[in-house]
């Protein structure tokens, strides 16, 4: 492995920047950091070059750790935004540069710096100074300055941010060239996913400090495994739909289009459905659609762009049905989304359309994406509660952020111990109470009906900086990371995995507790993309796991269980002193059904 | 010439009839009225009064001492100016505008706080004194005070232009293998030295000119702590009229000359940094 990173992580002023990231770069390989702005791509790129130092991990080039090693001694070539060119030089003192410094012979410099102005296609441009180049020329002078002397890794920091389109399509082609030429491993930051399709071997995404996937482009184009990177790669229409035994609902539409979906219970449950643009068919009537019929729609924009004819679709039904979010990623989470849809000239000429016209909507291909967090639905005993709890600052960031939707729900029989309410069975996605004296009650007064996680919210709970994560039985141990990885691709907080051990055994059972930890940490890793800390505790669990939230403000914790009629018994005192935001997974064991 | 280019300021003609015409009442006339009387003396007054010992030492002690001033505000201002563009730090606003006290001083005042502090029973005087270091009435004290007056001209006008040092040069030039000190001498200092050189001449004109600081401090001793501004007030009282216009001349003739070979460094030096920019 050319470049290695093992939880890094760095902080400003107490926020993770950059938060726990492991990655593995293969030897000449092209690594693309996709990222928006304020991902943490380009503090992670400084990591790398030995500009910024880092709180937490290790860095390795080639084997070598160079975590404390200076910029100077680690031998990267880093390629600025704004070339940082040395504008008193000329090209080829800038690009003799790192040569002066390591005290080569004049002729040796001089005819490397012949080769690497051939390599970037600037012959005979030697004694122009900076000034006298255009944008894409002094980029190519940075490039060739950087590879002088014979980095072990090229690193480029927004390279063609200053550039306009068509230049920038010519840089990034002599770019790849070169790297192929040389076969230098390479990592690019950038926030322009048409640049990361067009140059990366391999493409990681990052958003709030965490590299949320990585994989090829395609692969990311195709199955996402998160909404970020579903909505922020190219453009794509979210929608709430149901997974049945026999496939997949939108609203009261059965689709028989089959989608491996994530079948964490054999149970019907909400899921999340990622549907591109270009996989969506618009025909007269349901009956001329070639492929599965979704819903009707009214036509509300048209736009032509030239080879490809956009249009937006507000589908019938109302909110319920309408899109979390569209192709923007623009979607606000209160439910008015549009559906957007792209279509070829040809579609086009075989069924031409009017805003304002009615039509069917079919869709081609349908990809669920695997987080076990659907929608938010805030339940309490009156209306107002409900909507007063739909309206928390923390869980309205939360929805924004996870582009889904909060719906308001109540039961005046919620909480009342026996008793039974109308609709129950169908609790879909999470639900949201308040914390109080009773809460624990409560919680359980919701899983025996079925509610799969609960997300208890205390009085102006705050985005949290550490989710605190746990599980009472190891049977639920894969549902509770896959909720918490879906959670912590939405906050900037640092994630970790508390084990606790009876504290009489303290000795006897410490390698298996820390084996325990160490599988925990692995199946995070690989199954659900989220790295974690780990740590290691004894004593009482809830008065364990008290202690730790009550150390710090702002954390949270993440519950898994798997028998509802204990958790009053076991965590009351935990859930009821509560002043943090606490989320439940519950998942029964197969066979005991609630 | 593209002098017919639309602007939101009147044309190009009221304009330039307008700089013509401040630049001759304010600057020009007085200085060629100062030529005139300078020129009505005899060329052998003229040689010997302003080649006279105490003009020599005077010349001496206000040019020396000016450029000993900028020199020390060069080094520094730079060091203040660094500190406040590359740093943040509680108080930092205060130092910033602190800078500029020198600025808004009567510089008699100035003088007066310098002797205060700097005799040989003051605050720092005291302590320097049994050392056999004399700052005040001493060409040390008039060196200080010069310092003193020229050191805002220094930082506030090196200050924009490392504030223009991109943070992204140095740290291109540190993944290439350079030291600290490399940098420095290579990527820093030969972007802001235009800068530093302006920086430098605004504190030497500045000290040069200086009077009313320096007197107080200076202990005005002939040949020995006499700067030649002085020596022109002391003309003047004398009824001598043509004498302080001979020092005068002197003076405007030896500034002109460091000024234009300053700016002429200093052009010569920012073409080639920007040569054919197009």
């Amino acid at each position: 492995m050319s470049i290695t990173l093992d939880q890094v992580t760095k902080r400003y002023q107490g926020a993770p920047v950059v938060n726990d990231v492991s990655l593995d770069i293969g030897d000449g390989e092209f690594f693309v950091l996709l990222g928006p702005s304020g991902s943490g791509k380009s503090t992670l790129l400084r990591a790398i070059a030995g500009l910024a130092g880092v709180d937490h991990g290790r860095i390795s080039l080639h084997g070598r750790d160079v975590t404390h090693v200076s910029a100077r001694a680690r031998g990267v070539g880093l390629v600025f935004q704004n070339y940082a060119l040395f504008r008193h030089m000329t090209v080829a003192d800038n690009i003799e540069f790192a040569l002066r410094v390591r005290r080569m012979k004049a002729a040796d410099r001089r005819q490397r710096r012949q080769e690497l102005l051939r390599l970037v296609a600037l012959e005979g441009m030697d004694n122009r100074l900076p000034a006298q180049l255009s944008g894409g020329q002094q980029q190519r002078v940075a490039v060739a300055r950087a590879l002088a002397h014979k980095p072990e890794v090229l690193l480029l920091d927004e390279p063609f941010g200053a550039l306009d389109a068509k230049i920038r399509e010519e840089l990034r082609r002599t770019i790849r060239e070169v790297q192929r030429e040389l076969g230098i491993t390479t990592v690019l930051v950038t926030h322009d996913q048409e640049e990361a399709f067009a140059m990366a071997d391999r493409i990681g995404v990052m958003n709030l400090g965490r590299l949320l996937e990585m994989d090829q482009p395609q692969e990311l184009y195709t199955r996402p495994a998160t909404r970020f990177v579903a909505t922020f790669l190219g453009a794509a229409n979210l929608l709430l739909a149901h997974q049945t035994r026999d496939g997949l609902r939108f609203g009261k539409t059965a689709v028989s289009t089959h989608a491996p979906g994530t079948a964490h219970s054999a149970r019907e449950h909400e899921v999340v459905a990622v549907v591109r643009p270009e996989e969506i068919e618009v025909a007269p009537a349901r009956e001329s659609l070639k492929s599965n019929y979704l819903a009707r729609g009214s036509i509300e924009e048209i736009l032509f762009t030239g080879a490809l004819e956009r249009m937006r679709i507000r589908m019938d039904g109302g909110a319920d049905v309408a899109p979390l979010a569209n192709g923007n990623g623009n979607g606000d989470g209160s439910g008015v989304a549009l559906l957007e849809v792209t279509r070829t000239l040809h579609e086009q000429r075989a069924f031409q359309v009017v805003p304002g016209q009615s039509v069917a909507i079919g869709v081609r291909r349908i990809h669920i994406l695997p987080t076990p967090l659907s929608s938010f639905t805030a339940f309490a005993q009156s209306p107002d509660e409900a909507e007063a709890l739909s309206q928390q600052p923390l869980l309205v960031e939360l929805a924004t952020r996870m582009k889904t939707r909060i719906s308001a729900r109540s039961e005046p029989t919620f909480g009342v111990p026996g008793e039974d309410c109308e609709a129950c069975g169908a609790f879909a996605g999470t639900t949201v109470i308040t914390s109080g004296s009773d809460v624990a009650q409560r919680a359980e007064w919701l899983l025996q009906r079925g509610a799969d996680e609960i997300l208890i919210l205390p009085q102006g709970a705050q985005s949290p900086q550490r989710v605190l994560i746990h599980w009472a039985d190891e049977t639920v141990r894969g549902a509770t990371l896959a909720v918490s990885a879906s959670v912590l691709r939405h906050v900037s907080a640092e994630a970790v995995y508390v084990g606790i051990l009876p504290n009489q055994s303290a000795d006897a059972q410490r390698p298996h507790g820390v084996r325990a930890l160490l599988d925990a940490r692995s199946e995070a890793q690989e199954v659900h993309g989220l790295e974690m800390r780990t740590e290691l505790r004894f004593g009482d669990v809830a008065n364990e796991l008290a202690r730790q939230l009550a150390e710090v403000p702002g954390q949270m914790l993440i519950l898994g269980v798997c028998d509802a009629s204990v958790l009053a018994a076991r965590f009351g005192a935990l859930l009821t002193a509560a002043n943090w935001p606490v989320l439940i997974v519950h998942r029964a064991p197969d066979g005991l059904a609630p | 010439m593209t002098i017919k280019q639309p602007s939101v300021l009147p044309g190009f003609g009221l304009t330039f009839g307008f700089t013509t015409f401040f630049l001759c009442t304010i600057v020009l006339i007085p200085l060629a009225a100062l030529v005139l009387v300078a020129a009505s003396m005899t060329w052998h007054d003229f040689v010997h009064l302003v080649l006279s010992p105490r003009a020599l030492g005077s010349y001496r002690l206000s040019f020396g001492a000016s450029l000993l001033a900028a020199s020390i505000n060069l080094v520094f201002g730079f060091i203040i100016a660094w500190t406040l563009v590359r740093y943040e730090f509680p108080g930092r606003k205060i130092i910033d505008a602190l800078i500029d006290m020198p600025f808004a001083l009567p510089t008699a005042v100035s003088g007066i706080a310098l002797v205060t502090v700097f005799a040989d029973n003051g605050w720092i005087g005291q302590y320097l004194h049994p050392l056999g270091i004399k700052v005040a009435y001493t060409w040390i004290g008039v060196t200080v005070a010069l310092t003193l007056i020229g050191m805002p001209f220094a930082v506030r006008t090196m200050q924009p232009a490392l504030l223009e040092v991109q943070r992204d040069l140095e740290d291109a030039a540190e993944t290439l293998g350079a030291g600290r000190f490399y940098v420095f001498r290579r990527i820093i200092l030969p972007t802001v030295l235009p800068a530093l050189l302006t920086g430098f001449t605004l504190a030497f004109a500045r000290a040069v000119g200086e009077y009313g600081s320096v007197i107080f401090i200076a202990g005005n001793l002939p040949m020995k702590t006499e700067i030649t501004p002085l020596l022109i007030v002391i003309r003047l009282e004398e009824f001598d009229y043509k004498g302080a216009a001979a020092l005068g001349f002197v003076m405007l003739v030896i500034s002109f000359v460091v000024l234009l070979t300053i700016n002429l460094l200093q052009a010569w030096g920012r073409r080639r940094i920007v040569q054919g920019t197009r």
